[in-house]
């Protein structure tokens, strides 16, 4: 007779069979494309599924810095995630933490307002972005791949910092506006510091929006020496669509920093109470 | 002046560049794009009235009429699959136990995969001669396919790359599940309600909130994710199979200087998009008990 005990086993090894499978099936794609970016360029189409090939060509890696000016591309990219990420959790921390403090009807159309700007289709604003870009004389510059910052990138964070501020306790603001503290004050020395999770979710997120950003330089980049990796893959993809070694390796050059971010800030979005924190109440 | 009043005052201070930012970047361009859909503009001479030309044009146009039948077909391909995938993997994964960060980590990774990387892993994926799909049915003795040069795999094969980006849509539903109080658990089991009989009347009634929420949020995504998967696997072939409304929003501006019609084709899309949430809403809004968000 099976025992209580056992079912439970049974259970969970049920469990964790299926959710393995399914980690494999997510997965398993990322370590595909690092065996085939290690390929010998040119060599005869494999017969059947090649993990880790033998020998590793780790030649490729630097055969693809050489082809393009990748480097460059990378630090453009860089530079670009720098500039945005700060920006960007500064001015939707703000603005979270200011409808989070305002009167009920203010704040309720700020929510909404929010809620409505995050439903706009982006691709409804390329054009009419474009030309205001065009009119501002920003064309082929970074600024024009910096400026949805300006809106804190994206109403989403705007909202996660909103959802964050309104879990503190109340008492705790309470208490700074007696002690005549101005806004910018508590946002800085009480809120912003018990709200970790979210900063970090955010600068995650703001980082990974930039880096991968590929319309917006596609759209207002001209010169090549401003190009970012993503506008580079393209280049890369565009120059032999037959070099599948090369081209994995290109994308394992752009996986790399965001995969390692994520697995490095993954506990701010799922320590089980801080969900909520993150992704709403 | 009052403390009461200057707090308040300088909190509209740190709203400005959020909104001041929504203004320029999202307002003004939303009605410059609805004004200008009445002209002709190529970006260089002043934009010419043209009334209602644009629209007449465009909806004799047989590519525009190609690409909202495609665009159409992928999100009936992709949000109604993606909204119970993504809803299964968050019933499975939204209880607390060893590994689960490990497990939702990986169906999280495909979400913050690059645009570009993403569209170029699956490119190669397809490849009739390199890719591991082929290898794989190969080896199962089915016949190699040449999904992305077939018209009739082409889409179906951007639908099934699309499907495993869900990973907002997992983190918002596993949030919703775990708002859901054990007790409403408990005391049904009690009253002898079956699994099926508790996911019917309790995980699925409570979780609808925010199930609406993930799908009207899919169904935007859907409409406009096909841009760069559709330019970098297929350039919107083979014979227009693959060309969705965004890509050809984009080589009717950027590559023809047709700003106009591109407008015009903009607002389309726009008002298509917020139809299809107002049916949607229409048709799921009333479910389930709304007192939890």
């Amino acid at each position: 007779m099976m025992t209580r005990s056992d079912r439970a086993m049974r259970q969970s090894l049920g469990f964790h069979l299926v959710a393995a499978s399914i980690t494999l099936l997510f997965a398993a794609p990322l370590v595909w494309v690092l065996a085939a970016s290690l390929r010998q360029p040119g060599a005869p189409p494999p017969a059947r599924i090649a993990w880790l090939p033998d020998p590793p060509a780790w030649s490729n890696y630097a055969h693809i810095f050489e082809l393009l000016p990748l480097g460059r591309y990378m630090a453009n990219s860089l530079l670009l995630a720098a500039g945005a990420v700060p920006l960007t959790i500064l001015i939707a921390s703000w603005a979270g933490f200011a409808m989070a403090q305002l009167p009920a009807r203010a704040r309720y159309a700020l929510l909404t307002l929010a809620v409505v700007v995050r439903m706009i289709p982006i691709t409804a604003l390329w054009l009419p972005r474009f030309l205001v870009i065009k009119e501002l004389h920003l064309i082929d510059t970074f600024a024009a791949l910096l400026v949805p910052a300006w809106m804190g990138s994206s109403p989403l964070f705007v909202l996660v910092f909103y959802w964050s501020f309104r879990r503190m306790p109340a008492a705790l603001i309470e208490s700074a506006r007696l002690d005549g503290l101005g806004a910018l004050a508590i946002w800085a020395r009480v809120a912003m510091p018990l709200a970790r999770p979210a900063t970090v979710a955010v600068g995650v997120l703001t980082f990974v929006q930039y880096w991968s950003d590929f319309i917006n330089p596609l759209l207002y980049l001209k010169s090549e020496t401003r190009y970012t990796l993503s506008v580079g893959l393209r280049v890369l993809q565009q120059m032999d669509l037959t070099s599948w070694p090369l081209l994995m390796a290109g994308v394992v050059v752009m996986l790399i920093p965001v995969i390692l971010l994520f697995v490095l800030a993954q506990r701010a979005f799922w320590i089980e109470d801080q969900i909520g924190g993150v992704h709403g109440n | 002046m009052k403390y009461h009043t200057r707090y308040n005052l300088s909190l509209y201070v740190l709203l400005a560049p959020f909104l001041s930012g929504i203004v320029i970047l999202v307002l003004i361009p939303a009605a410059l794009s609805l004004a200008l859909a009445f002209t002709s503009y190529d970006g260089l001479s002043a934009p010419g009235w043209r009334g209602l030309q644009n629209f007449r044009q465009i909806i004799d146009d047989d590519l525009f009429r190609r690409a909202v039948a495609n665009s159409l077909v992928f999100l009936a391909l992709t949000v109604p699959l993606r909204t119970v995938v993504t809803l299964g993997l968050a019933l499975l994964l939204h209880r607390s136990r060893r590994g689960i960060g490990l497990y939702r980590a990986a169906v999280y990774i495909p979400t913050v995969i690059p645009g570009v990387a993403y569209a170029l892993i699956w490119l190669w994926i397809l490849n009739p001669i390199y890719g591991p799909l082929n290898l794989l049915l190969n080896a199962t003795g089915l016949p190699a396919i040449a999904w992305l040069v077939n018209p009739h795999t082409a889409l179906p094969a951007i639908a099934l790359t699309a499907l495993f980006q869900l990973g907002e849509g997992f983190v918002v539903l596993l949030a919703g599940l775990q708002h859901i109080p054990d007790e409403y658990y408990d005391s049904a089991e009690l009253d002898g309600a079956g699994q099926l009989a508790l996911f019917r009347h309790i995980t699925l009634p409570l979780v609808m909130p925010w199930l609406l929420l993930v799908i009207m949020r899919d169904l935007i995504a859907s409409a406009q994710n096909t841009f760069t998967p559709a330019l970098i696997m297929t350039s919107g072939g083979p014979y227009y199979a693959t060309l969705f409304l965004p890509l050809f929003i984009y080589q009717t501006a950027f590559d023809r200087f047709r700003f106009g019609e591109g407008a015009a084709l903009t607002t389309f899309l726009f008002l298509g998009v917020a139809a299809l949430i107002a049916v949607t809403y229409r048709l799921l809004g009333g479910w389930g008990y709304d007192d939890s968000v």
